[in-house]
This record gives structure tokens, C-alpha cells and sequence, in this order.
């Protein structure tokens, strides 16, 4: 399936970029991870093409804090463009593993995560057994963002 | 329609007229799609034509003489000639006519070439009927032609330079030099501007002071140089050879006998930072700017001094003072200068990166700028010339310069400043001759060294070990115990990102446009470009000239430059001003507006469109008239008048509508009409011809100086005589070559659309479209778009509209 990566970000915005890479100095990800780096993502779009971007795993490195496009001289939405190129990598199946055993646990339980013994725990502490999580909530929203083409549930 | 509604002008009678046509084969250029004979045949049977020739080139030798031998021989009164757009031949054809004694402005040019053979290549048929029908458009224009002079008005020869930079004082000696009195009008206390602030000039290095004071002295002691320091231009009357400037000169409270021996300064008890030092040091509220400041005169800052508003409550320095030149007891001035030429030279402001928080100016204290570090290292500096970083005034041992922080940024100022690359090249190679173990790294995104020796100095930089890295940090962190600063981006060449300490950061910041440039703007009418920088008359031919006669512009204010480039257009720009002041006269084409007093009702509508302030008169008069010497001949205030008194000159509203009638007269629902202005939008559409983009052929252009001068009576006489669309272009909105005259084209086109929906006619048939002299595709787009659109509509609905626009505007002339 091709999906069109620019229909959620304005190509255009891309051009704007002159590489000075204030973006990549602020960003947190590129301090722990040897991820892409938003002006290597930009770089790379425009001369190797997103299809080669949506690829690597390595755009699923950003946490999106959004410092980089708060800092961009040229204020380029780059969160934007880093959210259309995984929604882009989602379709293709390029989803790292273990979030996409967290998103069948969301859509199965309504939670990202399950922690072992959690109501005794609560108990000790003195607190009330979790609320059953919303599950036919969670799961129409998962829907609606479509996350079907991505995972079973 | 009915003519009694249209201003009427004398009309020469049929018989009177004796119109020449020379169609022009332009070699194969117009011959190879337009078949001229044709045209020429066509011609001659068209009203008050005694004779039509067609020729191979047209403005040759031969075809000169040919129009210049008919014209006595055939007694013609009228020429046409059929040919290239008139921006190129119109001055060769008009001194032909003069030269056979007929006068200039009886010539009409069609223009068969750029607006039709070359836009319609592959159609010979279409491009000849197309032809035939510019043709019919000049003749009946010329028809209506009348012979003009052009007024002539004095120019005072007296000069003001507004600016007291290196700019200002070149322009200043330079007039001066050529023998004209000028008054030379500076802010601040001392003439010399940024130059006298900066320690050394790149590329050569030369010490800044050391080379701009003896300029500065010398304009001092010019005799034909008046120094109005303290002194702000409040007003601005006139026009080009006669302006009347209001200068408000601020008291100094120090009079000129003061031999700057600074005996005062230690006994006032008043503080300030010094603005000289950008801030680094102090200074007392009586002071003098700097050492080689010119006037050398003491002066004192009332917004500190004790002795503020006659509340004696201190005069310390009256008693310091041997010579007792301080005098409290003195007052601003206002000074009214008639001067003939005005030089604009106001320089720039500095970007102020306290915004950019992640740089942390302003809060960390060993991250400055570049402007605080020229005066760091100048030996007249807060510290002596000595290299210090402001938290513990040790020599910093690891230097980081930033390059383009508020430049070629949306944040702050969408330009590249020019100067910063080659100012911190220059000033890591000062640290580097002083103190050659400092580290010094520049992170940098692109290092323009584009000029004369800069290329040199670069290279120059990098082998006496200065490192550069592409790549600007993201974020700067402070260490709270050693104030040390730690830098963190990427390296993007190696694609690895950094983690540098260093012991001081040098911000090279931008330069931007006066903080106050909207000021001058207004008084005297320049046009500013989006960075808001003062625009130049034209950018490639023009570069010194603004767009209001007499008035020019040098040095930074026109945009970011260096101080050769500055030095070079003041230079440029005392000499325009020479040529005209020197000449002692100015012509003006006859184009301007004219207002019949018999009409006038004094209502004042024209005067507050007018972009020159060239309209004046009131109620009290009775009625408003034009300064012929300020009209710049848009136009804007015609279509404005309620009562038909105003008229412009060689562009007459009869003269147009004779043209629209010319272009409608057959199969007009077919037909598009345009109007496009002189300097936009006609030149893109010879943009278009120049470069073979083709468009459909069915479009009509007929040109104004600026679209403001479109009349919506034009536009209702075009679509009540059955035209399919009708298109307006103009200038893009700052752009306008008449000071934003446009937004008025913008006004009543949108007024138009108005009454055509109320009328319940399709308002796409009227388009409003902005394209400059660049965009010939973008013209060749727009008729293309049109033309589909026309596509789509009936003829009926064209005629049905047609009535309904006509009964309309027969309601209106009825009431009045």
C-alpha cells in the first residue's frame, strides 16, 4: 500500500531547511540514541526520498518533545513531518516490536501495560483496586486512528 | 451606456486628422506570425489614417528617416507605430517625431510583438486579426492624443544628508566637495555611526577610527558642511528641488567653545551606561561619546542630570568648568531647511538575541554579542583592549563564535545580514594575533565570503588554526561554578554530534532596519521592502533613487551592506543628487493629473489617495489642485473624484475608453481586456513575449502607469459593451512602483465584485490578479485560466449582464 506521507505535511515546508542543525543540537533523543536527528530526517526526505526514510527504524527515536521545531529558524513543523513519516512506516510494517506489543495490550485491555500483582500492591498501600480501563473506548478511538491497517484486534 | 456620462474632450474632426501607421516587420520577430502587409492594408482603411506602411525594422536608420520624411511630406499630426512594446522604443520613435517637428507625445506605439507575435506562434490567423486589433486600438487612442510640454521646475542647490555614518559623512564630503551647501543631520551626539564603534575593518584589517576620523574632522571643518548633531528630521514639505525640512535640534546644554578637556566628568555624581560600549561600561550624565567624537564637544544627558528641569539642584561641572561653556540655560530648536536633494544614509539597527532564550544572552554573562566584543578588543574600550569575559574578567582561553543568530531566521529576520561572516572571520583572527593559544571553533551554517579579498581572509583564518564547524548549537548550558559554557549540536559534515565547553561565547548577530525606519518612511514617501529595509527606485538600474524625485538613499538603511558597499553608494548617491541639483532643473513628464477647478467641490476624496501628498487645498479654498512637481503621474486620484474634475495627462480617461471601444468593437463576448500597469504587470506580459510562453490570443492589453489608475467606469464600459472578462494587474501589494497606490486598484475592483453579485452577474468574469515584471508565466497563466472560464459562459449571459449593467448605471446618471 502507498500512502502519501505529504497529504499530512506540506512538502513544501521541507525546501525552507538550510541544514544548520539547531534542531539536532536541542534534540533529546539524539543525546542518548544514535536516532536520525530531525535535520538528518529532513536531509535525507529531500535527497534520498521518505520511502527510503520510512524504512529505518530510526524514526521511531523521536520522542516528540517538539524542542526542534520550536527552535527552527525557519519554524518547520519537523514533530509534523516525524508523525507523518511514522504513520507512513506504521502502514508499511515497520513498527519496532515492543510497541507494538504495548498497542495489542492497549487494544486488548485499555492499557499500555500490565504490572504483575498491581491490585495487592495498591492493597499494601492502603488503595483501592484500579477501575476496569475503558476498553470499547480506547479500542474506537485506536479505530478511528486507524490503526487497523497496522495490528489485529 | 450613454456618452453624456463620460467626461468629453476635444476630438480633432475627422478630416482633421492626419494619422501615419508603420508596421514593423522587426525582421522576422512580427512577419514570421503576423502577416504585416495585411495589417499595414487593414490601417489604412481606418479613420483619419492618410497613410500606413509597413517596414522591415522600424527604428533603423531608414525607418526613422522614412516616418520623419512623412510627417513633413504627407503633413502628418498623429503616428502610430505597430511594433515592440513601447518600454523599449517608445524615447527612439518620440525623438524622431520631434526632430521632424511634430510633437513627442502625439506618437502611440502598438505593440504587436511581445503582446502578440511572439505569444502566438503557431497561429497566424488569430495573431494577424489580434494585430489588426491593436492597431484599430492606437489609432483610435491617437486620435485623441495631445500635444504636451513638460514642465520644468528649479532645484535648490542645497542638500540635506539625513545620517551621520560613514555613509552620511562620504555623501556629505562628496556634495560638499562638488560645491553645494549641505546640512548634515545626525541623532546622537557625534557623527561616525557603527563604523566608529568597530575596533578593525575586514578584509585588510585597517583600524576602524583610525581611518573614518579624519573623515570625520574633516566634515567638521567643511565650509560648505553644516553638523546639526542632536537633530531629528520631523517634517518634510515639497518636492524634488524644493523641500521644506522641519529638523527638531535638541539641546546640547554645552556650548561650542567647550575644548573637551573633560574636567567636568569627574565631578558629576551621575551615572548611565555608556551606549558607545554597547552597554560594557559607565558613564557620567555630562560626557562626550567618544575620544575622536566630531563635534568635540561635551554634552549632557538631561534624562539624568540633577539639574533637570531648572530644579538647580546641583552644577557641579558649571563650577568644574574654566572655560564656562555649560549653559542650562539652553533649549531645543526647531529649524525649518529648504533644501533641493535629500540623501537618506540611517543605517541599521542591532539584532538583540535576548528572545533566542536557549543562547541564554542576557542571562548567562560570558554569552555576548558581536557589537560588545568590537568593543571588548578596542583599545578604547571598557577594558583597554584587553580580551575579558565580563563574569570574572579573566582572558578566556576557549572562544565559540555563533554565526547567523536573527539572520536567515522567520523568528527574527528572514534575511542573510551580510556582514556577520566576514566581521567574525576578522575578529577570530584579531584573538588569533593577540593571544594565538586562545581556541577559537566558529559554528556556522554557510560562510559567505562572496567579496573582494574575503575568500582570502577565510582561508586566511583557518590555517592560523581557527576550526570551523557546520552546524549551530541547539542549546547552551551554563556551569553555575566556573560560568563555563557548554555547547551542544551536531557537526553535520561529520554527522556527529558535539558536547564543547568552552569559556566564552561570541553571538555574531544581525543587522535590521532602524527600529524607528517607519518614521522617515512616512515623511517622505519611500516604499520599504518586506524586510522593511528603505527600496530602491529599481534594483538593478536604479539602486541609489526611492521612488519620490530628489530624494536617494545610501549605506545600510537600503539594505545589510559593508562599509566599502556603503561607502560606494553614498558616493553614488551624492553624485545623482549632483546631476540634478547641478542641472538646476528638473523635467517632469507630462503625465501628471490635472484638476478642473470649475468641478472641484472640494470634497478632498483625491488629496487622501494621492501616495505624494501632491493633491493640496481644502474647503476653505474651494477646491484642491495638483503640484505638477509632485505628481508622480500614478493616476490613483482620477478614478477617485465623484464629479469627474480630475483628469490625467497623456493617459486621458477619453483617450482609454476610445481604446476599449477600438478592442471591443467586434466579437467582444470573446475577447478578454486587461489592463496592466506600466511596471509590473505590461513588463511581465513582455516577459511572457520575451520568452515565448503562449497564451490564448484573445486577450487585449491596454496600459496605465499603475493599476490604480482603472477607473470602475472602465471596467463597466467593457463588460456593458459585451466584453467576456476583464482583468486588472497591478503590481504585488508592496511592490507597488507608487507607494502602495495599488491597494486602491484592490479597493474598487472588491467594490466592483460587490455590485456585480448584487446585480447577480458572475464575478469571475472581473479578475484582479498581481504579477510583476518577472512573471511572464505567471500572466500567461492567469489568461489561460481566463480563458477557461470563459469558456463556460453563454453569450447570452454575457449580453444579459450587459443590460442589466447598463440600466444600472443609467439609474445612477439619472439621479445625479
Amino acid at each position: 500500500m502507498t500512502i502519501k506521507i505529504w497529504k499530512f505535511f506540506d512538502r513544501e515546508e521541507l525546501y525552507e531547511c538550510y541544514q544548520c542543525a539547531r534542531c539536532t543540537g536541542s534534540c533529546p533523543a539524539m543525546e542518548v540514541t544514535a536516532a536520525l536527528g530531525p535535520r538528518g530526517t529532513i536531509l535525507k526526505c529531500l535527497n534520498l526520498g521518505h520511502e527510503a526514510v520510512v524504512q529505518d527504524e530510526k524514526v521511531w527515536f523521536c520522542c516528540t518533545c517538539n524542542v526542534c521545531d520550536d527552535r527552527c529558524p525557519q519554524q518547520i513543523p519537523i514533530s509534523d513531518l516525524l508523525v507523518a513519516l511514522r504513520n507512513s512506516a506504521a502502514r508499511r510494517g515497520n513498527v519496532p516490536g515492543r510497541l507494538l506489543l504495548s498497542l495489542e495490550l492497549l487494544a486488548k485491555t485499555g492499557r499500555t501495560m500490565i504490572v504483575h500483582q498491581l491490585d495487592e500492591m495498591r492493597a499494601h498501600h492502603g488503595l483501592a483496586p484500579l477501575p476496569p480501563a475503558p476498553v470499547d473506548e480506547v479500542r474506537a478511538i485506536l479505530k478511528r486512528a486507524g490503526l487497523e491497517e497496522v495490528l489485529d484486534f | 451606456m450613454s456618452e453624456k456620462t463620460l467626461p468629453k474632450a476635444p476630438r480633432p474632426q475627422m478630416n482633421d486628422l492626419r494619422i501615419g501607421v508603420y508596421v514593423c516587420h522587426c525582421g522576422k520577430n512580427i512577419s514570421g506570425t503576423v502577416r504585416c502587409e495585411e495589417v499595414a492594408r487593414y490601417a489604412q482603411g481606418l479613420p483619419g489614417v492618410v497613410l500606413a506602411r509597413d517596414s522591415l525594422y522600424t527604428c533603423s536608420e531608414p525607418g526613422q528617416e522614412q516616418i520623419k520624411g512623412d510627417i513633413k511630406a504627407h503633413d502628418l499630426n498623429r503616428v502610430v507605430v505597430a511594433s515592440c512594446t513601447p518600454r523599449l522604443h517608445e524615447p527612439t520613435f518620440r525623438a524622431a517625431c520631434e526632430s521632424a517637428g511634430l510633437n513627442p507625445y502625439l506618437l502611440e506605439m502598438a505593440n504587436i510583438r511581445e503582446h502578440c507575435s511572439w505569444v502566438h506562434l503557431h497561429d497566424k490567423d488569430a495573431a494577424t486579426e489580434k494585430a489588426k486589433d491593436l492597431v484599430a486600438m492606437a489609432v483610435s487612442r491617437a486620435g485623441r492624443l495631445a500635444p504636451q510640454t513638460e514642465v520644468t521646475v528649479s532645484v535648490m542647490r542645497k542638500a540635506m544628508v539625513i545620517g551621520g555614518g560613514v555613509a552620511g559623512i562620504q555623501a556629505a564630503l562628496d556634495l560638499a566637495d562638488a560645491g553645494y551647501k549641505v546640512y548634515l543631520v545626525e541623532r546622537s551626539g557625534s557623527i561616525g555611526g557603527r563604523m566608529a564603534q568597530i575596533d578593525k575593518t575586514f578584509p585588510t584589517m585597517d583600524c576602524s577610527i583610525c581611518i573614518l576620523a579624519p573623515k570625520m574632522s574633516e566634515a567638521g571643518r567643511h565650509p560648505n558642511i553644516e553638523l546639526l548633531t542632536l537633530s531629528e528630521v520631523t517634517g518634510v514639505q515639497g518636492h524634488i528641488g524644493n523641500f521644506h525640512v522641519r529638523v527638531l535640534k535638541k539641546a546640547r546644554y554645552v556650548t561650542s567653545e567647550c575644548t573637551s578637556c573633560a574636567d567636568c566628568i569627574s565631578v558629576c555624581p551621575q551615572l548611565a551606561p555608556d551606549e558607545f560600549n554597547a552597554g560594557l561600561s559607565i558613564r557620567r550624565g555630562i560626557y562626550i561619546p567618544f575620544a575622536q567624537a566630531v563635534p568635540s564637544t561635551f554634552m549632557i544627558d538631561m534624562n539624568i542630570c540633577l539639574n533637570n528641569q531648572g530644579i538647580v539642584a546641583c552644577d557641579r561641572c558649571f563650577q568644574a568648568c574654566s572655560k564656562k561653556c555649560i549653559d542650562f540655560a539652553d533649549r531645543d530648536q526647531e529649524l525649518i531647511l529648504d533644501v533641493g536633494t535629500i540623501v537618506v544614509a540611517t543605517g541599521v539597527d542591532v539584532y538583540d538575541p535576548t528572545s533566542l532564550t536557549e543562547l541564554g544572552y542576557g542571562k548567562f554573562p560570558n554569552v555576548i554579542t558581536t557589537l560588545e566584543f568590537e568593543r571588548l578588543i578596542n583599545a578604547g574600550g571598557p577594558s583597554s583592549g584587553e580580551l575579558i569575559r565580563p563574569s570574572d574578567r579573566e582572558r578566556p582561553k576557549r572562544v565559540a563564535f555563533l554565526q547567523c543568530i536573527g539572520s536567515r531566521s522567520k523568528r527574527s529576520n528572514p534575511y542573510c545580514s551580510n556582514v556577520c561572516c566576514m566581521n567574525t572571520i576578522k575578529d577570530a583572527l584579531l584573538i588569533k594575533e593577540h593571544w594565538p593559544d586562545t581556541e577559537i571553533t566558529v559554528y556556522y551554517v554557510d560562510i559567505r565570503a562572496f567579496g573582494k579579498g574575503f575568500e582570502d581572509l577565510f582561508q586566511r583564518a583557518r590555517r592560523e588554526g581557527v576550526t570551523f564547524i557546520r552546524g549551530i548549537p541547539g542549546e547552551i548550558i551554563e556551569d553555575l561554578a566556573t560560568d563555563d559554557l557548554t555547547l551542544l549540536g551536531e557537526n553535520t559534515l561529520l554527522g556527529t554530534p558535539y558536547r564543547s565547553t568552552v569559556d566564552m561565547v561570541i553571538l555574531s548577530v544581525g543587522i535590521k532596519p532602524r527600529q524607528d525606519s517607519e518614521l522617515l518612511q512616512r515623511l517622505l514617501n519611500l516604499a520599504t521592502d518586506t524586510d522593511g529595509f528603505y527600496m530602491e527606485a529599481h534594483p538593478k538600474l536604479k539602486p541609489v533613487d526611492t521612488t519620490t524625485g530628489g530624494v536617494f538613499i545610501a549605506g545600510a538603511a537600503e539594505g545589510p551592506k559593508d562599509i566599502k558597499d556603503s561607502v560606494t553608494q553614498a558616493s553614488a548617491a551624492a553624485s545623482r543628487a549632483n546631476i540634478l541639483m547641478s542641472k538646476g532643473e528638473v523635467k517632469i513628464p507630462a503625465i501628471t493629473a490635472g484638476i478642473d477647478p470649475d468641478k472641484c467641490t472640494a470634497c478632498g476624496l483625491c488629496a487622501r489617495v494621492c501616495p505624494y501628498h501632491a493633491i493640496v487645498g481644502g474647503k476653505e479654498e474651494g477646491l484642491y489642485r495638483v503640484i505638477a512637481a509632485a505628481c508622480q503621474g500614478c493616476g490613483a486620484c482620477v478614478p477617485e473624484c465623484r464629479f469627474g474634475a480630475i483628469d490625467q495627462t497623456h493617459f486621458t480617461e477619453s483617450q482609454i475608453v476610445e481604446q476599449i471601444d477600438a478592442a471591443l468593437a467586434g466579437d467582444p463576448h470573446k475577447k478578454i481586456l486587461a489592463f496592466a500597469c506600466n511596471w509590473c504587470s505590461y513588463a511581465g506580459a513582455d516577459f511572457a513575449g520575451v520568452s515565448r510562453i503562449q497564451y490564448p490570443h484573445n486577450v487585449r492589453i491596454i496600459r496605465t502607469m499603475c493599476s490604480a489608475r482603472v477607473s470602475p467606469a472602465w471596467i463597466e464600459r467593457a463588460f456593458t459593451k459585451g466584453a467576456g472578462a476583464v482583468l486588472v494587474s497591478g503590481c504585488h501589494p508592496a511592490d507597488c512602483h507608487y507607494n502602495n497606490a495599488n491597494q486602491n486598484t484592490a479597493r474598487r475592483v472588491e467594490r466592483f465584485w460587490r455590485r456585480m453579485e448584487k446585480l447577480g452577474i458572475n464575478r469571475d468574469r472581473l479578475r484582479l490578479a498581481w504579477i510583476s515584471a518577472a512573471e511572464g508565466a505567471q500572466f500567461a497563466k492567469v489568461i489561460r485560466e481566463m480563458e477557461a472560464g470563459l469558456k463556460t459562459i453563454k453569450p447570452a449571459e454575457i449580453e444579459n449582464a450587459a443590460k442589466k449593467l447598463f440600466r444600472e448605471a443609467n439609474k445612477k446618471s439619472d439621479a445625479t
